[in-house]
């Protein structure tokens, strides 16, 4: 979606239209670092008003206007001189990467840096390419904090002890699944189908193993640790700040793997014949 | 007897709720200095909503958009010591208030709703489905905004965390 801005911006114009890439090389160059920086960062799960903030700290240390242009899934960049009415203007496809917020961090540190002078615009390239290589956590420490997180997800809706290990039992499932999935590169939505369904599978079997021991608990918590509550906040978020299309764009994608997990879940009530109402 | 029991109670609460957004936090990759400060932040905040769903009038979703004020101011406090974008703390410490198990009471009322062989049955499912819908919308809704509110009200310093201070320098 257009960025509002209260200044002139390339966007505004008239001569927007001749400028072109190739006729304007330097310009080209940061209009590409831009680009990118804008589609890792959307990628990474920055709110829009952050990457617009940063965009703008960057272009304006250099004395260029900046606007940006959020589609599902492509970013458009324009930037230009803010005294001339020559610009550049890129579309990327957003990177898709999971959700990093030490990536947020540091690029947004680099905005600083760029905006201070410590770090020359055209040296900025390399030194995001160096931040994205940063390894993420160890997927077994992730492994443990989540299924920890799911089983203190289990006492705080009032589950007991018998209930909280068949939900540690249904995370280490679905996650190793997961993990498995998402090493063979499998479909998302295909991916949140199959893991939602093996944990709901282990979580419903406390009804009949331990029916007496808060087995509704169980069940319900099992499949929590695959909501995107992320996505969904940054959603609202996005929507508060009126970047509107990609606040739908962001709650649509987090809605389909829902309704995924809805459907997972759906095939285990129905193979384990479930009903507790 | 009963002030151990409420001590007992909250101390589980702020416990559980840390432990799940730490655990949770650590997919979305933080700074490894901000974890345990997702903890902190999502035990303050979830304290807040059960002591008020507990102890007082107040229901879960005016209590959630108090408890995501406090997530929120706190994120934006520690997010200037750490030199950490808010959100990096505010969003998985807000993971441990997001009303999963409404969520999933919905599905699963809506799924007998579909499977139902009597009219009566069928709006008596329909209806805990919407029920749980719109408590669990309400209370999403109420969290982000109430954690979004200090970042609106204090953009300045939301915004310019990570500019490095003088020492980084």
């Amino acid at each position: 979606m257009h960025s509002h801005v209260s200044h002139p911006t390339p966007a505004s114009v008239p001569a927007i239209r001749k400028c072109t890439l190739h006729g304007y090389e330097p310009l080209a160059e940061v209009c590409r670092f831009f680009t990118e920086y804008a589609a890792v960062m959307l990628g990474c799960g920055a709110t829009c008003q952050r990457i617009e903030k940063n965009l703008r700290r960057m272009a304006k240390a250099e004395n260029l206007v900046v606007d940006m242009l959020i589609l599902p899934a492509h970013v458009r960049v324009t930037v230009g001189p803010a005294a001339e009415k020559e610009c550049a203007e890129l579309t990327l496809p957003v990177r898709k990467m999971a959700i990093n917020y030490n990536y947020n961090t540091l690029l947004s540190k680099l905005s600083w840096k760029v905006a201070e002078g410590r770090v020359k615009l055209r040296h900025a390239p390399a030194v995001m390419e160096r931040i994205l290589a940063e390894p993420p956590f160890n997927k077994w420490k992730v492994m443990a904090g989540v299924v920890v997180a799911n089983a203190s997800f289990c006492r705080l809706f009032g589950g007991d002890w018998i209930a909280t290990c068949f939900v540690v039992l249904a995370t280490l499932a679905g996650y190793s699944l997961k993990n498995v999935m998402v090493g063979r590169k499998a479909d998302p939505k295909v991916m949140f189908i199959c893991c939602a369904f093996v944990a709901a599978i282990i979580g419903a079997s406390a009804y009949y193993i331990a029916p007496a021991h808060t087995p509704d608990v169980a069940l319900g918590t099992s499949v929590l640790f695959l909501i995107p509550g992320i996505p969904y906040i940054n959603s609202v978020s996005d929507m508060m700040a009126g970047h509107y299309l990609c606040a739908f764009s962001r709650f649509m994608n987090a809605l389909i793997l829902t309704a995924c997990i809805a459907l997972g879940l759906t095939a285990a009530f129905l193979i384990m014949n479930i009903q507790i109402f | 007897m009963e002030i151990l029991d409420l001590i007992l109670g909250i101390v589980q609460d702020g416990l559980f709720a840390a432990l799940a957004a730490i655990g949770f936090a650590a997919i979305s990759n933080p700074p490894r200095i901000a974890l345990k400060w997702c903890g902190v932040i999502a035990a303050a905040g979830h304290i807040t909503r059960y002591c008020l769903v507990n102890y007082t009038p107040v229901g879960i979703v005016p209590a959630s958009m108090v408890g995501a004020l406090a997530v929120g101011l706190l994120a934006i406090i520690i997010a200037k010591r750490v030199k950490c974008p808010p959100e990096t703390f505010s969003f998985p410490a807000l993971l441990p208030m997001i009303p999963g198990i409404y969520a999933y009471r919905t599905v699963q009322a809506f799924v007998l709703a579909l499977t139902a062989h009597t009219e009566q049955e069928f709006q008596h499912f329909f209806y805990l489905s919407e029920s749980n819908c719109l408590t669990c919308v309400f209370v999403i809704l109420c969290m982000v905004i109430g954690q979004m509110l200090p970042i609106i009200a204090f953009k300045r310093v939301a915004y310019t965390v990570t500019r490095p201070d003088e020492k980084e320098r």
